[in-house]
């Protein structure tokens, strides 16, 4: 696909809800947003809590504006890590920049064209909030990811 | 009742097919009765600025249970609730028309809020929207 259609997005929407409902077992917000970090479509399920929404918001654009997935962005400034990089290769305080828009949670990943490699081709971003692990949040996303291909 | 993600999808789906019927595109958000965003979709084609401009519209009109554009005559010296501080607006607070809040009974659950065309387009969106819900509810 070249660009994300509202219907496409609703395809996905349905297949990350599901995962959340069935797999993941908690209620959760999910949003995507196309390639200039503006939302298409959020949904939050019955019972997620209410400040979710922003936050899937918030990771999908951020998982836009680096062309990367958020938990990169959370390895820049995991300080387990960066103490083991040598003197000015870490992320340090990336999470406050863009007026703090930039969220390093895991959970939000782009959205590539269908054969493009990393940095190229992103048309989207899809964010997850709601799970008490993060990496749930992920796989949700990933989820979503895999049903626009459905 | 609350106001369901399902029911917030149908309404939605509902907004679209009335903004497609005049020849329009716009952005959807719905709310729920403290302001708190449920579901937002923006139809294909659609500015990517109305998105805030309706979840803002929402917002305005889940959190003072009036439709947005009543919120001007606030500013209105012959009327009562004369005196609302504009400096103490927040970011959300917008007095555009277009935010409609959804009533079940005599209680407010929500609130929709549609931008996107002219403002007596969006609110006859909201409108179309919210006399919908009565076949929306099975």
């Amino acid at each position: 696909m070249k660009e994300l259609t509202l219907e496409l997005v609703e395809k996905a929407l349905e297949g990350a809800e599901r995962y959340a409902r069935d797999i993941a077992g908690w209620p959760c917000s999910i949003a995507i947003v196309d390639k200039a970090g503006v939302v298409i479509a959020v949904h939050r399920m019955d019972n997620a809590p209410p400040g979710t929404a922003e936050i899937a918001i918030e990771k999908a654009w951020s998982a836009v504006a680096m062309e990367m997935p958020t938990l990169m962005l959370g390895r820049f400034i995991d300080p387990r890590i960066v103490q083991q990089h040598p003197l000015g290769q870490s992320g340090l305080g990336i999470d406050g920049t863009h007026q703090g828009r930039m969220c390093p949670i895991y959970g939000g990943i782009p959205i590539r064209e269908h054969g493009t490699s990393l940095g190229m081709g992103v048309i989207g971003g899809i964010g997850t909030s709601g799970c008490p692990e993060a990496a749930d949040d992920n796989s949700i996303s990933q989820a979503g990811f895999s049903a626009l291909y459905d | 009742m609350k106001l369901t993600l399902d029911m917030a999808k149908a309404m939605i789906h509902v907004a679209q097919r009335e903004a497609q019927r005049v020849g329009n595109t716009c952005s959807i958000a719905i709310s729920d009765e403290n302001g708190w965003l449920v579901a937002l979709h923006r139809m294909d084609g659609t500015p990517i600025g109305t998105v805030d401009i309706a979840r803002d519209k929402a917002w305005t009109a889940s959190a003072f249970k009036i439709p947005s554009s009543d919120v001007s005559k606030f500013g209105d010296a012959s009327r009562p609730g004369f005196g609302l501080n504009p400096t103490k607006w927040n970011d959300h607070l917008t007095t555009i028309p277009g935010g409609l809040p959804i009533r079940d009974g005599d209680k407010i659950i929500g609130a929709i809020g549609v931008s996107g065309g002219k403002p007596e387009e969006d609110v006859a969106v909201c409108q179309a929207t919210i006399a919908a819900m009565p076949t929306l509810k099975e």
